[in-house]
């Protein structure tokens, strides 16, 4: 039991169709039931608590799965959260291969974000439109890199926690976010309201035509894609998950250690910046005091719920996001609190990491 | 399943809901031709914090409810807790998806969002609490609010006559210009009677953060601060905290007397239902375009009924200070009337309206005010 | 009332709530668990105490459902973590959204709600003493058990069996059960004490500091109340230095306004976590090897 990532993949190679073997079929129905029996207790305690105050469970469900799922509107809405939820989930990823806990994600995409729009309020007009943006994406990058970058150098100088340090960062940086915006960077035309003025018209990223959704989504699965084949495909790759399995050995087989971690730890905070750019050019434009609020932490639990695979990460960020969007639904269709799709976003996160691994080999570790 | 294949998935799910929204896209934006708000089914309201919060929300929850009753054949729909950022234009989308075709977006930083989701939807008006729009007005949209510095101008007078050490304070979250409109309001009225009285005040970077609050009540009362008022989101840790410790209350966004029977001096609070009556009934009508709505709406004693009152007055204010504030509350109904009329100097002594100057409501003066009056304790909370 | 004083009761009075929560943190990761729950515990404790003090009239009872409440969120976090072997960070999260919309799906009736509260009591003598008598002994109940609840509980590690147990939890667990005790319950008992713990914070929050209850009220403290066990070197009296700390961080800023001193507000905002990194970065290895062994595993299992 610690923190440590799963084990270097040992995933099946990657055949579409499991061909063969009945015991691997076995296996795969285990899954799927042990899945199947966690949500459903999810919901079933769910319904109870809907009961408990007053509420018809079975409506509610078909209410929300309807002004949820089937309408593109709000499916639209899903992607545009997720996008932001996986790439700070993919933060979480790369430095925990490395046995690394990053849970600044907050912060990384906030600094991230914070970035992006100050080159836009320094060079806004000055550069091409394009080019601007390309500017603020890798800006974002940068920031969120050198944010997590100083997490990582004090754990490899002075041995302070990453867990710990980049929890406390998310604090400095949500200050700082708030310290711009109330003062140096606060819309002048923004009658006197917190926020920094909207980024220029020719540096928001574009939306797929007819759509809100923006094409930062494509960079999003670019950058799972792209993670997992480091983990697959490169040196940089293997050796990190070597680290993360056993430092030690590692260290012993001549690994450059110390340079793997701060890389990870980079990688990680390099696209969560990215998220935080991502979302202030795809969506919000401006910075304003809730930017991205709980972005990062949300992050960290879809890692969590994708075991760290990043394929699987993208599901669980459009779960996570899609189960923030039904909140609405719970509201305007049931009228119920806001706080209910908290209710059922802990219940689901409760029983997926409780109940859908394998026991034996949670003890185990 | 694989990486592979979940990432396949993932593109190609995106791909498919990518090409359905765009046939619903433009379906939708071919709207009639009739007026806005016209033929509407509900009505929306969103809330940028919890519909009990014994504060602002709160009160623009009951405001809903009251439309509810007064338009039993419209649907009323609320959102609570909607975040000042995009997903406000979600929670809007919402509710027009549900049929609602007049949309109240209640907090500040609402606006943005409105001003996108009134583009997209040209026949839905939208209306927005307390911000201002910046140059042309769209015809379906607009902001409202009340004058809210002229009932806190009044109670800032019920304070004056109340503190025997001439201290008040004033506990506040940010300094946007409302609330620094409020602050100087309550010292201008507490110096129309009480030319000693300094208003201290107080900020605690949060809208609603009790422990704060608390803290902020702790150092005030340390001070010998005996009259104690606030701007924040949540409004009872102060009051309560204000009234066990002996001292005078003056509330704000609800009518806490019950919780200070012996301290509650006045207070300002808000009665939306008329205003919410109004405008809804002016947008089913097909007149939203061009009416007083379709604007940055200041309603004030001048022009109509604030939906910003007076609390009523607690046991120990005088006849005297009743009547004094009486006295005012008719001056500031003459036209041209102004909380704040020159001459008027800042903190720094420098003059900020001349002699014979006044801010009108809604003025560039008000809406953007970022400066202390003098006799204001205090810097600007940076 | 001169400014340190006032800045160093209010770090007291402001103090003791993440006190609670952060005594809470040391109990269960000395048993080698870190609960990023504590947030979680110390909203359930808020809202647990204050309707049970609405409910009955009796604060008390409010203090002791608040414990009741804290633990109960805190025994969750055990099963997920020692029973089902989730991972800490993780389950600590979850708890904590779904502490969120418990508290506000069921504390919704309670705002704006009195209750008989527990209110500062002088204490006679004492509370005359020049300096200390304002700081220290003019303070509410909850507040004065806090200053026995920190030194009983270094005495109790330090010095007594269960103490023994726990810390053997989490250094060497292996040896429990040589000796024949089970690692999981003595780990179920200092994760679900120090939930009690955090719940009782949040209720000297809602019933003796604050005195009302609103959705999310705890705003984060939960969190300090985490980075200030390893600020305190997981010991007990540390974390009351750090605790107070905190609160007077908080303090300041309103002591100084109320005193027509302007200041800065995102600086001074900033300022407990720019110092909890330094002295961190400062204590660097050290902090590392008075960590509990189990919990290095949580934490480092790359030390370097």
């Amino acid at each position: 039991m610690t923190a440590t990532a799963e084990a270097p993949p040992t995933d099946p190679p990657t055949t579409p169709e499991p061909e063969t073997g009945g015991s691997r079929l076995a296996g795969l129905g285990e899954v799927v039931l042990r899945w199947a029996g966690a949500i459903a207790g999810a919901i079933i305690i769910f319904a109870a608590i809907l009961i408990s105050k007053g509420t018809d469970p079975i409506s509610v469900f078909t209410d929300t799965w309807s002004a949820t799922l089937l309408n593109s509107y709000s499916v639209q809405q899903i992607l545009i959260k997720a996008a932001p939820f996986a790439l700070a989930a993919l933060a979480v990823v790369v430095p925990s291969r490395a046995g690394l806990v990053n849970v600044g994600g907050e912060g990384q995409v906030i600094v991230g974000a914070i970035a992006a729009a100050g080159l836009d309020l320094a060079f806004g007009a000055s550069l091409p439109g394009g080019l601007m943006l390309l500017v603020m994406l890798l800006g974002g990058v940068l920031a969120g890199a050198a944010w997590a970058g100083i997490a990582a150098v004090m754990r490899l100088t002075v041995s302070v926690n990453e867990a710990v340090s980049t929890l406390l960062l998310n604090y400095v940086a949500l200050d700082l976010l708030l310290a711009l915006i109330y003062q140096p960077w606060k819309d002048p035309l923004g009658s006197g309201q917190p926020a920094s003025r909207p980024v220029e018209d020719a540096a928001k990223l574009p939306v797929f035509s007819g759509t809100s959704v923006h094409l930062g989504l494509l960079l999003v699965v670019a950058a799972a894609v792209a993670v997992w084949a480091v983990f697959r495909y490169t040196a940089w790759g293997y050796q990190l998950q070597a680290v993360g399995g056993n430092p030690e050995a590692a260290r012993r087989a001549g690994l450059p250690v110390t340079r793997l971690l701060l890389t990870a730890m980079l990688v990680g905070g390099a696209l969560a910046g990215l998220g935080g750019a991502i979302h202030l050019t795809g969506v919000e434009y401006q910075l304003r005091p809730g930017f991205a609020s709980q972005v990062g932490y949300l992050g960290f639990l879809a890692s969590w719920l994708a075991r760290h695979k990043p394929g699987a990460v993208l599901l669980a960020a459009t779960v996570l996001a899609a189960l923030a969007v039904a909140g609405d639904s719970l509201q305007l269709d049931s009228g119920l609190p806001a706080a209910t799709a908290n209710i059922l976003t802990g219940l689901i996160l409760i029983a997926v990491l409780g109940w859908t691994g394998t026991r034996k080999k949670a003890s185990s570790r | 399943m694989t990486q592979r294949r979940l990432v396949t998935t993932f593109v190609a799910t995106s791909a498919v809901l990518a090409l359905a929204a765009c046939s619903s896209a433009t379906s939708s934006t071919t709207s009639s031709s009739t007026a806005p708000g016209t033929g509407s089914k509900a009505v929306g309201f969103i809330f940028v914090g919890p519909k009990t919060d014994f504060g602002y929300n709160q009160a623009a929850y009951e405001g809903s409810q009251e439309v509810a009753k007064k338009f039993p054949n419209l649907k009323v729909l609320t959102q609570e807790n909607v975040p000042e950022d995009d997903n406000a234009a979600r929670a809007m989308e919402g509710m027009i998806s549900r049929g609602a075709k007049i949309i109240f977006a209640t907090s500040y930083g609402h606006l943005q969002a409105a001003e996108k989701v009134a583009k997209a939807h040209p026949d839905v008006v939208v209306v927005q609490q307390g911000n201002v729009i910046d140059g042309a007005v769209p015809a379906n949209l607009g902001t409202y609010f009340g004058t809210v510095y002229e009932p806190v101008f009044l109670a800032g007078v019920a304070a004056g006559k109340a503190t025997k050490s001439n201290k008040l304070g004033y506990i506040y979250a940010f300094p946007i210009p409302q609330t620094i409109n409020n602050i100087n309001a309550f010292e201008l009225g507490a110096q129309s009677v009480n030319p000693e009285a300094k208003t201290y005040a107080v900020n605690t970077g949060s809208w609603c953060d009790p422990q704060k609050q608390k803290t902020a009540v702790d150092s005030l009362l340390s001070q010998q601060i005996d009259v104690v008022t606030q701007h924040q989101d949540c409004t009872s840790t102060i009051i309560q905290a204000t009234e066990a410790a002996g001292a005078d209350t003056v509330g704000y966004h609800a009518d806490a007397q019950s919780l200070a029977p012996k301290g509650w001096l006045t207070g300002s609070q808000w009665a939306w239902a008329p205003l919410y009556d109004d405008i809804v009934q002016t947008a089913l009508d097909g007149k939203f375009t061009g009416s007083k709505y379709n604007a940055n709406y200041r309603v004030g004693f001048q022009n109509g009924e604030n939906p910003f009152v007076q609390s009523a007055f607690g046991p120990t204010v005088s006849a005297e200070t009743k009547s004094l504030i009486a006295e005012d509350l008719t001056k500031l109904k003459v036209q041209g009337s102004s909380v704040f009329t020159g001459p008027i100097k800042d903190q720094d002594g420098a003059v900020k309206i001349k002699d014979g100057d006044s801010l009108a409501y809604g003025s560039a003066g008000i809406e953007g005010m970022d400066w202390f009056v003098d006799g204001v304790v205090g810097k600007i909370a940076k | 009332m001169s400014l340190v004083v006032d800045v160093l009761s209010g770090a007291v009075r402001g103090g003791t709530s993440v006190m609670y929560g952060a005594l809470g943190e040391t109990v269960s990761e000395k048993a080698g668990v870190v609960n990023l729950g504590t947030e979680g515990c110390m909203l359930v404790g808020a809202l647990a105490g204050f309707a049970t003090a609405s409910a009955t009239g009796n604060p008390w009872l409010g203090v002791l459902i608040a414990a009741v409440g804290g633990g109960a969120l805190a025994g969750i976090h055990a099963i997920l973590v020692i029973s089902r072997g989730a991972n800490q960070f993780a389950s600590g999260l979850t708890l904590l959204f779904f502490a969120l919309g418990l508290t506000s799906l069921y504390g919704a009736d309670y705002v704006g709600k009195e209750i008989h509260a527990l209110n500062p009591i002088a204490i006679p003598g004492l509370s005359d003493i020049p300096f200390l008598g304002p700081i220290l002994f003019h303070q509410d109940a909850l507040t004065y058990l806090s200053y026995l609840t920190a030194p009983a509980l270094w005495w109790i590690m330090a010095s007594t069996r269960p103490g023994l147990l726990l810390r053997t939890a989490g250094e060497r667990a292996e040896v429990l059960t040589v000796h024949g005790y089970r690692i999981a319950t003595t780990r179920y008992a200092a994760v679900i004490t120090g939930g009690a713990l955090a719940g009782i914070g949040g209720a000297h929050l809602s019933i003796a500091y604050a005195q009302s209850w609103f959705e999310n009220m705890i705003v984060g403290r939960g969190f300090i109340a985490v980075a200030l066990v390893i600020f305190a070197s997981w010991q007990p009296l540390r974390v009351m230095v750090g605790a107070y700390l905190f609160g007077a961080a908080l303090a300041l800023s309103p002591a100084l306004q109320a005193r027509g001193i302007g200041i800065n507000q995102f600086a001074l905002d900033v300022l407990p976590f720019l110092v909890t990194l330094l002295v961190l970065a400062f204590l660097g290895k050290r902090t590392l090897l008075s960590a509990p062994a189990e919990l290095r595993r949580v934490f480092d299992n790359t030390a370097t």
